[in-house]
């Protein structure tokens, strides 16, 4: 008995919280599944088997596909954006500047707040008629315009603006730590074999963050994909549904449409687009360990 | 003919003062080893001959060019560091043939360059590997090797074998001393392993607290320390210490150290002895031996403890209320608490004044 209990002692106590998991993860991913393939309406019913009609239905909605394409289009202009103004920033920090802190702070503030704060500043300064557009004009700059959030081309913009200006700052301090963390012998090494500073960063420094980059991409995908307070408080999808994603269509299914089958259907085929960016992550790192 | 000057350097972070006052004339073709206690600068010492630090005030010189001001690239260095800093994210080769790219050199003649110096290093069957994928010695090899291909006019090395296990240390600070013959390199190597000095060096600088304390051939610092802190920083174990006075007797003088007296008639003085002057006079471990018959100077001493460190023997011996150790051959231990007649070698004396510390 004693050397069953000392052998196992570590499973018996995990196995509460996995139980737990396997329950409320695992289990009602399965129940959203089953519903999906239902014709519930406003309460899950099991008694209505429609196979995957639910899902060609999903795919023959027109807003669904603005919904799927813009978390695509937001996505990779939010992910381009953040990526690359985060790292031009982090290393501009890394200069050894003056006032370090205080830069590092001024970026790191946004992080701080919720999406949904983050939502109303920029509907504030993004409104024509409040923020930003009558600063300008009150500059003396009359003919400028900033219409972001009533123009449906361009409504994404103020997305990808007001996600970034809240994700910079967690780039920014990872990419920060991963070029702190690199040996200060290999810049001194670099200057003593005369290799310009933006050289060693391109072919050196950069290469050297590939880890820090999985890591940031794997984090913001998984924020896109879950972005909806952030929506909901800027534009509530609008105009009309340009400014949709996936998201907040599932939200909307379920809780004012009452259509609960379509909106499980939603839901897995983006649980299915994260499992697409997850897999391949978790399987490059358990190769790197072994 | 002068290869690098370093004249007047200073160096202060704040009102730190790392570096006082730093004069040093190195010749063409030397080995010159920086020895010092952990933090007294020779590192900051080194990294201002490569230009990778600033000096607060001085200049610096290399083959009759004023560089005080000249960036690392245009000083005509390499460096090795501690850490090997070797570029992670490229092969052994590209790391090797980076530096000569980025100052234009052509391809053509890189390579070729390249793989002689492999061969050279023995690492010719590794340029395409990454430098993770190598040992701890293969790496210091590499950044050796990628040192040599720029074939500069001075080498500098910051601990380049501290991160080494022994036996790979010794074997590759035999490496470093074939290459250095073979190349003629002025090079400056930077350590605080004494070992390592001591073979490397054709002359050696001992550092204390930024200040060069002795410059000069290995068996001269050894031997000849000018000052307390150098008789006591060189050699494992240490060298014997007894304070006493000097008694000034017409031409004839002797040290009084409590338990004995020790004549020093043939001690070469530097300054003229005073009679009663305290002193310390200075004696290394293997210079007190058991008698075989011819010494001009021998003690009858206790041995209280002794250590056996396998090619030698320590044998601590009671004199006078302090302790003195000798180095005894295997077959001429002598037995503990049974007195046992030593030699002093009186040509190997150190004699230095007790106040100023310095050899007299
Ligand atoms: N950037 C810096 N700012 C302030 N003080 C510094 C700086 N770099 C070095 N020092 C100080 O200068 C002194 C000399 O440092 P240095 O690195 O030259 O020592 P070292 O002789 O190489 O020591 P070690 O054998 O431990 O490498 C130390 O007291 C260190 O604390
Ligand atoms: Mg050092």
């Amino acid at each position: 008995m004693r050397r069953f209990l000392q052998r196992h002692v570590s499973q018996i106590a995990l196995s509460p919280s996995l139980a737990l998991i396997a329950i409320f993860l695992y289990g009602f991913i399965a129940y959203t599944a089953a519903v999906s393939t239902t014709n519930s309406k406003a309460f899950p019913r099991f008694d209505n088997f429609v196979g995957l009609e639910q899902y060609w239905r999903l795919f023959h909605t027109p807003r669904w596909h603005v919904a799927f394409t813009n978390m695509f289009l937001f996505g990779g202009l939010f992910l381009l954006v953040t990526i690359s103004l985060g790292l031009v920033i982090a290393i501009l920090i890394d200069q050894r500047i003056r006032a370090e802190s205080f830069f590092r702070s001024i970026v790191m503030y946004p992080m701080a707040m919720s999406f949904v704060v983050t939502g109303i500043i920029w509907q504030w300064l993004l409104n024509p008629t409040l923020g930003i557009e009558v600063m300008v004009h009150q500059l003396g700059f009359t003919s400028f315009r900033l219409d972001w959030l009533t123009n449906p081309d361009t409504v994404i913009w103020a997305l990808v603006v007001a996600a970034f200006w809240q994700g910079c700052g967690l780039v920014m301090a990872l990419f920060l730590a991963g070029l702190r963390g690199i040996d200060e012998d290999i810049w001194k090494a670099a200057a003593v074999d005369g290799i310009p500073a933006w050289r060693v960063y391109v072919f050196i420094v950069i290469p050297m963050l590939a880890p820090v980059f999985l890591t940031v991409v794997v984090l913001l995908s998984l924020s896109i994909v879950r972005a909806f307070d952030l929506v909901v408080a800027l534009t509530n999808g609008g105009p009309g549904v340009s400014s949709d994603l996936p998201s907040v269509f599932m939200f909307d299914m379920a809780f004012r449409r009452t259509n609960l089958g379509l909106s499980a259907a939603s839901a897995v085929v983006m649980l299915c687009t994260v499992l697409a960016i997850l897999i391949p992550y978790l399987y490059a790192e358990t190769r790197e360990r072994a | 003919m002068i290869d690098i000057r370093i004249s007047n350097c200073n160096k202060n972070y704040g009102s730190l003062r790392v570096l006082k006052d730093i004069n040093l004339e190195i010749e063409r073709g030397e080995f010159i080893v920086l020895l010092g206690p952990s933090g007294c600068g020779k590192s900051t010492l080194l990294h201002i001959v490569a230009g990778l630090d600033r000096l607060s005030s001085g200049a610096i010189e290399i083959g009759g060019r004023d560089v005080t001001d000249v960036e690392p690239k245009d000083r005509d260095i390499a460096m090795v560091f501690q850490s090997y800093a070797l570029y992670p994210t490229m092969s052994v080769r590209s790391n090797m043939e980076f530096g000569l790219r980025m100052r234009g050199k052509p391809m053509a003649e890189i390579r070729p360059l390249v793989e002689e110096k492999a061969r050279m290093l023995h690492i010719d069957h590794l340029l395409d590997r990454r430098p993770s994928q190598l040992s701890g010695g293969q790496r210091q090899r590499v950044a050796i090797g990628r040192a040599l291909v720029r074939d500069p006019k001075v080498f500098l090395f910051d601990e380049p074998l501290s991160n080494l296990d022994a036996k790979l240390r010794a074997s590759m600070r035999t490496e470093i001393k074939k290459l250095h013959q073979s190349l003629g390199t002025t090079a400056i190597y930077v350590t605080h392993d004494q070992l390592e000095a001591m073979t490397l060096a054709t002359r050696m600088v001992v550092m204390k607290a930024g200040e060069i304390q002795q410059v000069g051939k290995p068996e001269e610092v050894y031997h000849r320390p000018v000052n307390l802190f150098v008789a006591d920083f060189l050699g494992n174990p240490g060298m014997n210490f007894m304070k006493g006075h000097l008694r000034v007797d017409g031409n004839r003088v002797s040290a009084d150290v409590g338990a004995a007296t020790i004549p020093l008639d043939g001690y070469a003085f530097e300054t003229a002895p005073a009679n009663g002057q305290a002193v310390v006079v200075g004696l290394r471990p293997e210079s007190i031996q058991p008698v075989t018959g011819s010494e001009a100077f021998v003690l009858t001493l206790k041995p209280t403890l002794i250590e056996h460190t396998g090619s030698d023997n320590l044998v601590v011996l009671a004199m006078g209320g302090e302790e003195i150790v000798g180095k005894f051959p295997t077959d001429m231990l002598p037995k503990l608490g049974e007195p046992v007649t030593v030699g002093f070698d009186l040509g190997r004396l150190s004699v230095f004044d007790a106040q100023t510390e310095r050899r007299i």
